[in-house]
């Protein structure tokens, strides 16, 4: 498959896979391995000081994964960056998934604090990542300013619901001169395949992953639909016809 | 007795107890450092800075680390 490129840096995984809500850090390890992710998001939180040993991270080899932070919990831009910075602090790592999702509920994205968020994080050095809703305006602003890709929703977080942006992702990936990464929403592998058919240069997958029944089955079953949606939006498909176009000769019928 | 607010919550000591540095008090916490980054009244302090940090009466620190998210 075709090297996915962001910020300059190659990746062979066009899957992204979020550490959120597995159910132990083996079970995640044994995912991420399976599907051959190789940036993989991590949150930001306090210490739980009561269990300060608590570390859901611990088989997670910062060696062997690109470790993309997000800025989850945050509802301004003003969090979001505080948050991007507290990360770079831990870590020295300048990429950051930017997410700003003021209503708990949704979980929607704030497109102005995440465009004010982007501005200001781009121009301190940051790899940013930002997390928007499927509008080709924003994304367009956002690439402006200097984002390294847009990850836009197919549909609310853990939602499992797929691509119900579908129309308007299809615009944003024809218009966009940075990478797009579908995130959020996507329940089914058929759903990331969905995504990739549509020219999606990558997606990012967490729920459906880590709360599957077998986790590990599921991860390979993402990177397969993944492989296969990509290697067929290369391939070419043919728009739909609203008639039947005959496989088969339509000549040499055996009547007269 | 001293006190610092910790990810929120007052935590008092005697004076005698009461670390002088970031890392003893990470210590202190039962907290390993690699994963975590601090704030001390809201400036960032990076893990490589925390044996040279002073800990003073009435600051607000936050211990924050890396989780599983997406």
């Amino acid at each position: 498959m075709d090297k996915l490129v962001i910020a300059g840096r190659e990746f062979d995984s066009r899957l992204l896979v979020g550490t959120g809500k597995f159910a132990s850090p083996r079970v995640m390890a044994q995912a991420l391995d399976a599907c051959g992710a190789e940036i993989v998001t991590v949150a930001l939180r306090r210490v739980d000081i009561g269990n300060p040993q608590d570390d859901t991270l611990r088989e997670v080899d910062g060696e062997k994964f690109l470790l993309l932070p997000n800025t989850s919990g945050a509802r301004t831009a003003e969090e979001a960056i505080r948050l991007s910075r507290l990360a770079r602090a831990a870590t020295n790592i300048k990429w950051v998934k930017l997410e700003v999702t003021p209503d708990p509920y949704y979980l929607l994205p704030d497109p102005v604090e995440t465009l004010k968020a982007a501005e200001v994080l781009v121009k301190e050095g940051f790899v940013v990542l930002p997390y928007i809703n499927a509008d080709p305006i924003l994304a367009k602003r956002l690439a402006d300013v200097g984002t390294a890709t847009v990850m836009p929703l197919g549909s609310p977080i853990g939602s499992n619901q797929g691509l119900k942006t579908r129309a308007a992702l299809e615009i944003i990936i024809e218009q966009s001169s940075v990478p797009v990464v579908v995130d959020a929403g996507l329940g089914l592998p058929s759903h990331a395949a969905e995504a990739m058919e549509i020219g999606a240069d990558a997606v990012l997958v967490n729920t459906a992953i880590a709360t599957a029944s077998d986790p590990c089955e599921m991860a390979i079953a993402f990177k397969l639909a993944v492989e296969a949606g990509r290697r067929a939006y290369l391939a070419g498909p043919r728009a739909p016809a609203d008639h039947a176009e005959a496989s088969s000769p339509l000549t040499g019928f055996l009547r007269d | 007795m001293k006190s610092l607010q910790i990810n929120g919550q007052i935590r008092q000591f005697l004076p005698q107890e009461m670390p002088s540095t970031l890392s003893a008090l990470l210590e202190k916490l039962g907290i390993g450092a690699t994963t975590v980054v601090a704030e001390v009244d809201g400036q960032i302090v990076r893990p490589e800075e925390f044996t040279r940090t002073a800990v003073r009466d009435g600051q607000t620190i936050e211990l924050i680390k890396f989780m599983g998210g997406g």
